[in-house]
């Protein structure tokens, strides 16, 4: 078996799947049919404010499981409807930001500056067209570099670094995550040992569940879904409820303009957003591909660089209505879905909320471990987990295909998503939320836990701390203790076994690093003192 | 002092007694093993070592949150009176969800509601009834009145949640048929 027999099959698992129906007599796999339904639910859930893609991976997560069951061909359709998820909610994130002002997602917030007033000018059309395009371009770059990228560092992962030098790469990834997200590294690494402690409740090797105090109900543990679902959607979901109150005298958004304008995207306009798009593709891309640092700060990065290039030729300037803005941001921004999962498959830690569900379908259905074991290219008998891998990217390069064709009609269709009035669909989702934690784990206990969860990421929140290292230390904990057990009797319990390996030390001496340049007060904070 | 700095300070210091306390107390009285134990005269890490890590993080991540406090949210006393609201609301919708099916079948039916927890109608009247009332009484949280149409909203919305969890799947159990 070579590498091109791999991406063979796995190209095979995708379109010759077990088939759903029959199109003139050419078969259509469920795999198929599950990428392009998990992409237009992606773009109808970015494009209403308040709802997000994990929201929707999260909820539909039971159903899947339930309909395709807990074997290895139930892997392709879940993880490729998910991956569709993921991949419509970038897009649909920029359509209320254009026509209302109101960011669908988060990193869509940069497009409203240039968007909305692209709108109020009768251009709403072909700033959506702008969107969309920079979009999927930088979607399609992004995923080429994963593709490209993830097996050789894959490999890389499994030719050099052994248990203690795994164990140094797990402790910096969590540092890395903790010290990049939010404004304060404290309060990172006070998400990350919460998700830490949780991790360790009820689990270890000896008979007696630890830190349990004795109570039944713990003594298996937190169970992975109450904790993220928990802190990931119900925190989110009990902030907007709050917000919603604040917010109850604020008014409706304003009517769209007669859009009179000339709404064509010529191939001139395209040429002249190409430098844009490319330098934000790259920028989203390498933001992407380290672990925990979001699409926000990617869209931001590239709408600053492309208004520095606006600036030095002498464009129209950015936040004014010019095309090379949207096409800045949205670039960037969606550019980064796809090198976030360089992380999860090659090193097997999740950088964000899309790859925690992923690695938590994977769990569930089992078959699939995501990390560097998976891309050992067996030349005697085929490695199954290889050729998920290659079908995971031919569905990544579906949705891209689909992106490129019906992505742009569809997501223009969306602007009446900003109707779904918040304060109706908010409780809906919270009993959603509960409903699919509940089928997943039969227990009123599990739904108290993730309500416990969720009002732990509610706190997080109000007191600006990021969840996300939370969730995925809770992820990475057993592992990372697994890991270190392993790694210490191997060396013959060596008290040093972490830094007689040299890369293992250079790992540690990072994670230092990184903690130490985080926590130093930034040129602004220290100009706000004086 | 200022106010941000104040409630980072009260942050950090919590985490910091946080960590103390499972230092020093909870890790030792509840873990079997320490650190690292001798098994078959080989030294292996023991129990209470990835816990003990976990709160050294804790503690670090407390004190820079005091040397360092970085954004200006800050937990307020509106903020403690929703989530009390909110968790009431959860508490009793949820009371009424877990109770309800029984109730009914302890009334109108012959045989006890264990028996009935896979039989319409009644394997619905505790989810039926506790989801309405979660989404009527988080709606009107969320606009300050009562109105009956968000009530029939959330009557629809929870039929619409069982046709997509319930009819579907023999092998799903919707609230709270799993725990009777």
């Amino acid at each position: 078996m070579g590498v091109l027999d791999y991406i063979w099959l796995g190209i095979l698992a995708v379109f010759h799947g077990p088939e759903l129906f029959a199109i003139a007599g050419v078969p259509v796999s469920v795999t198929i049919v599950m990428v392009l339904l998990g992409f237009l639910i992606g773009i109808v859930v970015g494009s209403t404010p308040g709802l997000a893609g994990p929201m929707a991976m999260a909820v539909s997560l039971p159903i899947l499981i339930s309909i395709f069951g807990f074997t290895p061909d139930a892997l392709l359709p879940v993880m490729g409807f998910l991956i569709g998820v993921m991949k419509g909610a970038t897009i649909g994130g920029a359509v209320p930001a254009i026509l209302f002002n109101t960011p669908g997602t988060p990193d869509a917030f940069m497009t409203t500056l240039d968007g909305y007033p692209m709108a109020q000018n009768g251009e709403a059309k072909r700033a959506l067209k702008v969107a969309h395009f920079s979009s999927a371009s930088g979607d399609t770059f992004s995923d080429i570099v994963l593709i490209l990228c993830a097996p050789f560092l894959a490999l890389l992962v499994e030719a050099y670094l052994d248990l203690p030098e795994k164990t140094a790469l797990l402790i910096l990834s969590l540092a890395f995550i903790s010290a990049v997200i939010g404004n304060s590294v404290g309060k990172g690494l006070i998400s990350m040992g919460l998700g830490l402690l949780a991790a360790y409740v009820a689990t270890g090797e000896d008979f007696y569940p630890r830190l349990t105090m004795g109570v039944p109900a713990l003594s298996d543990g937190f169970p992975i879904a109450t904790a993220v679902l928990g802190v990931l959607i119900l925190g989110e979901v009990f902030k907007g409820l709050e917000d919603q109150m604040n917010e109850r005298a604020a008014g409706r958004a304003a009517a769209v303009p007669a859009q009179n304008a000339d709404q064509k995207l010529t191939g001139a306009d395209i040429k002249g957003l190409l430098p844009f798009i490319g330098r934000s593709a790259v920028i989203g891309t390498l933001i992407g591909a380290l672990p925990g640092i979001g699409s926000t700060l990617a869209a931001t990065l590239g709408y600053a660089s492309g208004r520095r290039r606006q600036e030095a030729r002498g464009g129209k300037a950015f936040g004014t209505g010019a095309p090379e803005g949207i096409a800045s941001t949205e670039a960037a921004n969606s550019s980064v879905s796809g090198a976030n999962l360089i992380p999860v498959l090659s090193l097997g830690i999740p950088g964000n909320a899309a790859a925690v569900f992923l690695i938590l379908a994977a769990d569930s259905i089992g078959g699939f471990n995501p990390g560097p074991s998976v891309f050992r290219f067996t030349a005697d008998e085929v490695n199954p987990e290889l050729v998920i891998a290659f079908g995971l990217f031919t569905t990544m390069m579906l949705a891209n295909l689909m992106n490129w064709t019906i992505g742009g009609v569809f997501m223009r269709a969306m602007g009446i998503m900003i109707r779904v009035p918040k304060h109706i669909l908010l409780p809906i989702v919270l009993l959603l939320t509960l409903t699919a934690i509940y089928v997943q784990e039969t227990s009123l206990a599990a739904v108290w836990f993730a309500i416990g969860f969720g009002v732990m990421g509610y706190l997080m929140r109000r007191v600006g701390m990021s969840p996300l290292p939370f969730v995925i230390a809770f992820i990475l904990g057993g592992n990372l203790e697994a890991t270190a057990r392993q790694a210490f009797s191997a060396t013959g319990g060596d008290p040093f076994f972490l830094v007689k390996s040299p890369i293992a030390a250079v790992f540690l001496i990072l994670t230092i690093a990184v903690v130490i340049f985080a926590a130093r007060p930034s040129p602004a904070k220290k100009a706000e003192k004086l | 002092m200022h106010e941000k700095t104040r409630f980072s300070t009260a942050l950090g210091l919590l985490f910091l007694l946080l960590a103390a306390v499972l230092i020093l107390v909870w890790i030792p009285l509840d873990t079997e093993t320490s650190y690292v134990e001798k098994v078959r005269r080989k030294l292996t890490i023991g129990d209470a070592m990835a816990p003990t890590v976990a709160a050294v993080i804790l503690a670090l991540g407390g004190l820079l949150a005091i040397l360092r406090p970085g954004s200006d949210t800050q937990l307020t006393g509106a903020n403690l009176r929703f989530l009390g609201l909110l968790l009431c609301t959860l508490a009793v919708t949820f009371a009424v969800m877990r109770w309800a099916g029984p109730l009914a079948a302890n009334l109108w039916a012959e045989v006890e509601y264990r028996v009935l927890r896979d039989t319409a109608p009644w394997k619905y009247i505790g989810y039926f009834l506790g989801g309405t009332g979660m989404i009527t009484a988080l709606i009107t949280m969320g606009t300050g009145r009562f109105r009956i149409h968000h009530m029939g909203i959330a009557m629809a919305a929870v039929l619409f949640l069982i046709a997509v969890y319930d009819l579907p799947f023999d092998d799903l159990l919707l609230p709270p048929n799993g725990d009777v």
